[in-house]
């Protein structure tokens, strides 16, 4: 078997060959989280505090788009992955492969961006690498970024308990319907901006504020599948308000015209968490007292069980799964 | 000649009268000895001179029964003096479910003679008819094992049911006003409405109130027929047609019935049968299509609300969302349905297993359940202990255990929370009762079936083996498992390419299908979106300037218009299908008779109604050979369609688009018969309850001298394929494959 380009769409496709071939190695763990915990970053104890590392490469299509580029997607992945954990960012790599060609002020434009980010975040790119390629070896560009961040009590995916209650940062869908009708070129009227933003400071905020039990940003495969490995690491049912979730008008009429469900595309700037309901109120005021969490909500509860439940207005419920790389229809 | 023996009798022989029948028949022969109720089996230890006439006599059952075998033996065993009926024992598992049966005529003569220990009582039922599936917990089936456990029977019961002579004896279900369950008129907040409840909820019916009404198998919503807007109104489902519950003389009043019609709406079932309105225009709150769903009373309790009613006619649905399962519960009820009914009539026998109405067309089972399920059916599938797990869509399940394949009432859409945890149970309650643990588990091809994991990890758990089975080709197996060529009219079902099918002919035998013909691949934009909006499907089809004129001059905005274009264009998000419905989805669009689909089915039915006072004329079909297969091009025959509109009558382009499209794949159907030389052609899929396209199928495949089958013993729509599932896995396993 070959890989193909649904195993990088996320979702189940992606979690087979995760589990099958990425993740096999017999040297995954330096003390403290590691590889086989699948989580937004390790956790390496040093001292009193804990060291957390991660990665991640990035590639968009196209390279500028409403809202942000793929500079500030760069930085914002790894700086939100180490905030996933509870860890203040404080240094990141940057190592980019170039494709023969390519314009050079776009590539100034792409560093300023980045510049930008890590100002907003108070981390700093202190090491790199470059690689030119020929052309046609790849598309443009490619970001790879690693960082290291620190924290005393380390955040995990996985410790949704039941009673908690789940609160999203912001508006879900808003990156990846911005990316698909830029890049198809849909005139929807009103143009969607993505969300793409270093989250540091709003999970600090979060933090200082009260017992968040579970933290991950609902990038690829979007909210759906965060939710889906919070709950099945967990060992616990959640069940949305359909009603509560916070969707841009814009980005629900495009999923109303283009049959794309919000729920399943990436988000760049949203944290999802599963916080003690007695601190559901500090928490939720603390994240909307910031810029970029003024649409936070409470959208569900904990529960014993297992799977994702979707609560909708008329009394139904529906399940929500992990996205597949394509939707196939099932309407007999 | 034998006086004496063991006489072993096999088949249908639980709730359905059996050992009665025999006490009496031995009382008529002057022998003695015993019966005993094994579960799927009825054992009789026999003496006396008539013995011979004995055993011929029970070979023909009761009309309930139906025997497999009749196996006389040797026996020493001695036997009493007088005849008796042993206490049942539980045997062998592998038989049969009993299913609910209508109340009888001498059970309705019963509950209006006056003076009669059964005047008026609403739960009387005797050996013959009354619940068994919706109240039995387990096997054999005796009334310590049903929910009617809960009512001790007085001592007239009592001696009815011990009596020989009784119509009663040993029916499980004996229940008078004295000891039996009794009826409540509730309001919806629970509490109790005074009067009599059966004559209060008449009264109250008559006004104009929506009545919940818990029956056999569950809970149905009544009104009569001038309250049936504002119900369909609270329901949140102003297109759906609703079924009706009437006298027979109503029914005849309105409908037009077949006497093979008439006799299935009076047979031990009684199911919904859907007939031909008189006047296609009439009775349109309840149903806008030229059909109407209607049934005749089939509980004591409803013979007796319609005596009281003055109103020949009620409009009698299911009390639940649709592709939720019904309502149990009074509880439940009363919690859900406040919004909807003004009361509640209900009893206190609790519902076992949920089981909502059968329904009935032109002889087509469209849903198998009350009165048809559990269904039994006789096959040799090999060894294994097979589940089928079904598709995901109109679902129920199916068991083959020991050369019997038992297929579940149906379970309903399974892509929720309540209908998965429901066809869960259902699984577990039928393995229960049958005694089933699964060697092989078998389940719809498409991954994300919900249907599909849960078959993922019941297996897990039991360590059974998995059989993916495409779903056109399970349409097929449960047709006609042999050599033949298939056509599966269908919805949309997941294909081995990835794409999505719906209108294929296959050749050969489970399990080597080969595909070797289709309606052409179009764009379905948007998924499942262009099947709510049959608008998109056609724009998918035809992806043409005109089509867009046409949308804009429907009232589409220019945004919305753009981005349906565009997205085409881009290929974003396109779904490529070979669906049949689809296609019809898009000529009821063309047409402008059915622009979003509300209901299952919707734009299809409406224009097989549009077509009805047409005349159909065969248009040419245009036919491409792509790969050794035979593709009907649903392009050219929906071009055609339009380009007629502006000098044909709507109702004859809906006929002759039918037509065409039926005869076009009837054709593939027949050249790859003849090239291949299959005698047989099997027809199965949803559409083909389309009596113009079923019709226009059969004669193009009977004119051509092949034998022609359809499978009416089981739904032509999704609810066979979980039996063709078994029959697919079955067939594999035991070729060795
Ligand atoms: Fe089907
Ligand atoms: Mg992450
Ligand atoms: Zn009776
Ligand atoms: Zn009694």
């Amino acid at each position: 078997m070959k890989v193909n380009l649904m195993h990088g769409a996320g979702g189940a496709v992606f979690s087979e060959l995760l589990g099958e071939t990425l993740t096999r190695y017999t040297n995954n763990n330096a003390g403290g989280i590691g590889l086989e915990a699948l989580d937004d970053g390790a956790v390496i104890p040093l001292g009193d505090t804990n060291l957390v590392f991660t990665t991640d490469s990035h590639v968009v299509k196209p390279l500028f788009f409403p809202g942000g580029d793929i500079g500030r997607i760069a930085v914002s992945g790894t700086v939100n992955d180490l905030a996933m954990m509870g860890a203040r960012p404080i240094a990141l790599s940057c190592a980019m492969i170039i494709e023969e060609g390519f314009d050079i002020p776009t590539l100034e434009r792409i560093v300023a961006s980045m510049d930008a980010a890590l100002g907003e975040c108070g981390a700093a790119i202190v090491t790199g690498d470059t690689k030119v390629l020929e052309k046609g070896a790849i598309d443009g560009i490619a970001i790879n970024t690693a960082g290291v961040g620190v924290t005393e009590k380390p955040v995990r995916d996985c410790g949704l308990q039941p009673g908690d209650v789940i609160i999203v940062s912001g508006t879900i869908g808003d990156h990846g319907m911005a990316i698909m009708t830029h890049r198809e070129g849909f005139d929807l009227g009103e143009q969607i901006a993505s969300d793409v933003a270093p989250l540091w400071p709003l999970v600090k905020a979060a933090l200082a504020a009260g017992d968040i039990h579970a933290m991950k940003d609902p990038t690829r495969g979007g909210f759906s599948n965060a939710i889906n490995e919070m709950a099945e690491k967990s060992g616990v049912q959640v069940r949305i308000t359909e009603e509560d979730l916070p969707i841009r008008r814009s980005v629900r009429s495009a999923s109303e015209l283009l049959g794309i469900n919000p729920l399943d595309v990436a988000n760049e700037g949203k944290v999802v968490m599963g916080v003690a309901p007695e601190d559901a109120q500090a928490v939720l005021a603390a994240i909307r007292s910031h810029p970029q969490g003024r649409d936070a909500a409470i959208i569900g509860v904990v529960k014993e069980g297992k799977s994702v439940i979707l609560e909708t207005p008329i009394g139904g419920e529906r399940f929500i799964e992990p996205p597949i790389g394509d939707p196939v229809p099932r309407v007999c | 000649m034998q006086i004496k023996g063991k006489i072993s009798i096999k088949g249908i022989v639980q709730g359905v009268g059996f050992r009665p029948f025999v006490y009496k028949t031995a009382q008529d022969l002057g022998m003695h000895g015993t019966v005993r109720n094994l579960g799927s089996e009825v054992r009789v230890h026999a003496e006396g001179t008539n013995f011979e006439e004995f055993v011929r006599r029970l070979s023909s059952g009761t009309p309930l029964s139906r025997i497999d075998s009749v196996t006389v033996t040797d026996s020493d065993e001695p036997v009493p003096a007088e005849f008796v009926i042993l206490e049942s024992a539980a045997g062998t598992l592998s038989g049969f479910i009993p299913a609910d049966v209508a109340t009888c005529d001498e059970c309705i003569k019963d509950i209006f003679t006056r003076g009669g220990r059964y005047e008026g009582y609403w739960a009387t039922s005797c050996v013959n008819c009354g619940p068994r599936y919706s109240i039995i917990c387990a096997l054999p089936y005796d009334r310590e094992r049903t929910r009617m456990d809960a009512f001790p029977m007085c001592g007239a019961c009592e001696g009815e049911y011990t009596d020989p002579a009784s119509r009663r004896h040993h029916a499980q279900t004996i229940a008078c006003a004295d000891c039996g369950p009794k009826l409540s008129l509730l309001h919806p907040d629970g509490t109790t409405v005074p009067g009599e409840p059966l004559h209060t909820a008449a009264s109250l019916l008559d006004n104009g109130a929506v009545v919940a009404i818990r029956g056999l198998g569950g809970f149905h919503i009544a009104c009569t027929a001038e309250a049936a807007g504002r119900l369909k109104g609270a329901l949140g489902r102003p297109e759906q047609p609703l079924a009706v519950m009437a006298t027979a003389d109503e029914i005849r009043r309105v409908a037009r019935i077949s006497p093979a019609e008439w006799e299935l709406l009076n047979g031990p079932a009684h199911p919904i049968v859907v007939l031909p309105k008189k006047n296609p225009q009439a009775l349109n709150d309840i149903s806008k299509l030229h059909t109407i769903g209607c049934m005749l009373p089939y509980t004591a309790l409803h013979h007796l609300l319609f005596a009281h009613l003055t109103n020949p006619m009620l409009v009698m649905t299911s009390a639940n969302a649709p592709g939720y399962p019904m309502i149990t519960d009074t509880r439940e009820a009363c919690e859900r349905l406040g919004g909807h009914v003004d009361y509640i009539l209900t009893h206190n026998r609790v519902i076992q297993n949920r089981c909502d109405d059968s329904v009935v067309r032109d002889g087509k089972i469209i849903r198998l359940s009350r009165g048809l399920a559990p269904k039994r059916e006789r096959c040799d599938l090999g060894d294994a202990c097979i589940l089928g797990t079904g598709p995901e869509l109109n679902a129920n399940i199916s068991i083959y255990q020991g050369g019997f394949c038992v297929t579940s009432p149906h379970v309903g859409n399974v892509r929720n929370p309540p209908t998965l945890a429901y066809l869960k149970e259902t699984v577990e309650r039928t393995a229960h009762l049958l005694g089933a643990g699964f060697d092989v588990i078998a389940h719809d091809l498409h991954p994300q079936f919900l249907s599909t994991r849960y078959a993922q990890e019941l297996a897990e758990e039991t360590g059974a083996t998995l059989v993916p089975v495409q779903h056109h080709k399970a349409h097929i197996a449960a047709a006609n498992p042999g050599p033949c060529i298939g056509i599966a009219i269908d919805g949309v079902g997941y294909g081995e390419d990835g794409t999505v099918w719906g209108g294929e002919v296959f050749a050969g035998a489970v399990p080597d299908f080969t595909r070797v013909g289709h309606l052409e691949p179009v764009m379905m934009p948007g998924g499942d979106l262009a099947t709510r909006y049959p608008e998109r499907m056609l724009y998918g089809i035809l992806p043409e300037e005109e089509t867009a004129d046409l949308l804009a001059s429907r009232g589409w905005d220019a945004t919305t218009l753009g981005v349906l274009q565009k997205q085409v264009e881009r290929q974003f998000n396109i779904t490529i299908s070979s669906s049949t419905g689809r296609v019809l989805d898009a000529a009821a669009a063309l047409l402008g008779v059915c622009r979003e689909r509300t209901f299952d089915g919707e734009p299809a039915q409406v224009l097989e109604t549009t077509a009805i006072p047409g005349t159909a004329s065969l248009w040419e079909r245009e036919f491409i050979q792509e790969q050794g297969r035979t593709i009907l091009s649903t392009s050219a025959l929906l071009r055609e369609a339009f380009s007629r509109m502006k000098t044909e009558q709507t109702a004859d382009i809906a006929a002759s688009f039918q037509q065409t499209l039926a005869t076009g794949i009837a054709e593939i159907a027949v050249m790859a018969a003849e090239e291949r030389q299959y005698k047989k052609i099997a027809l199965s899929g949803g559409v083909a309850y389309n009596q113009a396209i079923e019709s226009a199928i059969r004669k193009t495949v009977v004119a051509s001298g092949h034998e022609y089958i359809l499978n009416t013993d089981y739904p032509l729509g999704d609810g066979c394929i979980s039996y063709g599932q078994c029959v697919w896995a079955g067939t594999t396993l035991k070729q060795g494959k």
